[in-house]
């Protein structure tokens, strides 16, 4: 090991002491930064992955949509389900109602799914929560569930829907009555938008509503395992006419993900900080050793030491915390991680907002999911700023003058 | 005749003393043979320290110039192998035990492997600290501390050895110990010796005495 090294260890961990103060608190700010940045930043990636699974869990890995809808669509879904790589399509219908029960309103969107297909494209029985997919039919639907806590409907109740087209048929002075249906399920999916604003009814349910006739609004697909969304949707858009249009879920929702890479990528740069300030900590501590050992690089030199490897011995500390406080994070950080059930229940039983954190979040869980590449840019981000740290102190001591250096008091 | 190990010519050295330039060394001259012992004594402010920096490559004089072994090059990679030097307050690295003191000016200079272990080892021995080579220096007494520094200076084998007043933190007794052991490891290492101390006793222990006077070197006054 070349001397340089071997000097940067031995002044981090000298003979006789395990973990001097100096080291252990720099290292402590290092491992802090790393572990509130893992943290973080798997929570967060947790969120996107089960949003991720709500979207393709409802609506497909790739979704056909087509200005002014698509008329011939069994057509349409036998030519998508011969593509390779696609499993299954379903076509629906979906549009603005307003619904009424007990004289309180609301104004969710109702999707139309089709029976014999929906349960193959998209995984809607899972959610739900009371009663059962197989209940519905043209007469009922399934309401959301922060919806049907809002209007206070149950299972069994009666709902009117009023469709859009109340308004063009008022306009003709023609009488348009509600439609009368019965409420045979509730579902959660876990998201708290499409929770307080979704009714499900059948595609012909839909259709009549919105006055469609046969056409639907889009298609839904399900790709087999492990094909790229991306790629199945160009080899679709091959099969299709060019005014019917095949998108992967993360261009259909790419304003949605981009907000939320957004999101991320703000909290990264701002936890960064942590460990910035962390780093200038190192800097300020190797700068009071570099006045400290002010002799002892005078000696180095006068020993044969060259300047650049005297600069090489203060940077390598900064080096070593780096790496020794990023492994103690990353230990941290996904020790945190694994107890993170447990720490999210002791705060809401200390603060009691247990309700709110439901009623919001809809995760029973606390979602958890880290990224390879994520860990990997805080490994390096981490180690290459505590490096830098020891750039200023190095600088110092490699322009010590040695005959100065020796004489200092 | 004996080799020359060192040489110096003309040394001019000057420092900024207020408005006015303070001549410290005036044109020295020096030669060291291999394997010689010369003492350099004279008042506080001589010069001494100043001459021993320039003869060791630290500082660059103003005029005048200074060979090894007929050669200008005396850059910090020639001096790691070819310098061993020696200083008033020890300069032990508090760190690193004695044996890793004595071993760093090996790793300096590059290969360390288990011949020099042992060389360590060995000099530790010889200056009477093989028990203690696993103390560190805050362990040590002082007399301990210039020995782990005598074993350092000699661990690469120089054909130098410039030692600047090494019993000026010692006890008579203990410094006298110091300087003997000094001497006889030069001597049995065959490497010349440049000592400048305040000490006369210790100066005439040295093959050649000469005095820093005036900026210059001379030999010492006998009345």
């Amino acid at each position: 090991m070349p001397w340089y090294l071997h000097l940067a260890l031995r002044q981090l961990f000298p003979t006789g002491r395990r973990f001097p103060f100096f080291t252990l608190i720099s290292t402590l700010g290092v491992a802090l930064g790393v572990a509130l940045l893992v943290i973080v930043m798997s929570v967060m990636g947790g969120f996107a992955h089960e949003i991720r699974h709500m979207i393709v869990d409802t609506e497909g890995e790739v979704q056909i949509v087509a200005r002014g809808g698509i008329g011939d669509y069994p057509a349409v879904v036998r030519k998508v389900e011969s593509v390779p790589g696609v499993a299954a399509a379903t076509p629906y219908a979906r549009d603005e109602v307003m619904i009424r029960f007990n004289d309180k309103p609301a104004y969710p969107l109702l999707r139309g799914l089709d029976l014999d297909s929906v349960e193959r494209v998209t995984r809607l029985g899972r959610y739900v929560r009371a009663g059962s997919l197989d209940d519905l039919d043209d007469d009922s639907i399934i309401l959301s569930g922060q919806l049907a806590a809002s209007i206070g409907a149950r299972v069994g109740d009666t709902v009117e829907v009023y469709s859009p087209l109340i308004i063009s048929k008022l306009a003709a002075d023609e009488v348009f009555l509600p439609r009368q249906v019965r409420v045979v399920g509730i579902l959660e999916i876990g998201h708290q938008q499409l929770d307080s604003s979704t009714v499900y009814g059948t595609l012909r349910l839909a259709q009549d509503l919105y006055g469609l006739g046969s056409t639907v609004h889009g298609i839904d697909v399900r790709l087999n395992p492990g094909v790229n969304e991306d790629d199945a949707a160009a080899r679709i858009n091959a099969v299709l006419p060019e005014d019917i249009r095949a998108l992967s879920w993360e261009d259909s929702f790419s304003d949605f993900l981009w907000v939320l890479n957004l999101e991320r990528g703000m909290i990264f740069f701002l936890l960064l900080f942590i460990v910035i300030v962390a780093a200038f900590s190192v800097t300020s501590s190797l700068l009071i050793s570099v006045v400290r050992k002010t002799r002892e690089i005078g000696l180095l030199s006068a020993l044969g030491a060259r300047p650049i490897h005297v600069a090489a011995c203060f940077c390598a500390q900064g080096l070593f915390i780096g790496v020794l406080g990023t492994a103690a994070g990353l230990v941290l950080g996904f020790t945190a991680l694994a107890v993170r059930n447990d720490i999210v229940l002791w705060i809401m039983k200390v603060t009691q907002r247990q309700e709110v954190l439901r009623r919001f979040y809809q995760f029973s869980e606390l979602p958890s999911h880290t990224s390879g590449a994520t860990v990997g840019l805080i490994v390096v981000l981490t180690i290459a700023i505590s490096t830098l740290a020891g750039l200023l102190p190095a600088w110092k001591a490699a322009r010590l003058k040695p005959v100065e250096a020796l004489r200092s008091e | 005749m004996s080799e020359t190990v060192l040489s110096a010519r003309g040394l001019r050295k000057s420092y900024p003393s207020g408005d006015a330039l303070l001549e410290v060394l005036r044109g020295v001259d020096l030669d060291v043979a291999a394997g010689e012992s010369i003492s350099v004594r004279g008042v506080s402010g001589s010069g001494k320290s100043t001459l021993l920096n320039l003869l060791a490559g630290l500082d660059a004089p103003d005029s005048g110039t200074v060979a090894w072994e007929g050669s200008a090059d005396t850059g910090a990679r020639r001096r790691a192998a070819y310098l061993g030097m020696v200083f008033q307050s020890f300069y032990l690295v508090p760190e690193l035990d004695a044996f890793a003191n004595v071993l760093l000016a090996r790793r300096i200079l590059g290969g360390v492997d288990g011949a020099a272990r042992a060389r360590a080892r060995e000099l530790l021995k010889h200056v009477g600290l093989g028990e203690r080579a696993h103390h560190l220096p805050s362990h040590l007494s002082g007399g301990e501390r210039q020995r782990v520094a005598l074993a350092r200076a000699l661990m690469n084998s120089p054909r130098l050895i410039l030692a600047d007043e090494p019993t000026g933190n010692l006890d008579e007794g203990t410094g006298n110990g110091v300087v003997d052991l000094l001497l006889g490891l030069c001597l049995s290492a065959n490497a010349a010796l440049v000592l400048v101390t305040h000490n006369a006793a210790h100066a005439a222990k040295t093959r050649r005495s000469l005095v820093l006077h005036a900026g210059r070197l001379e030999p010492p006054f006998t009345a």
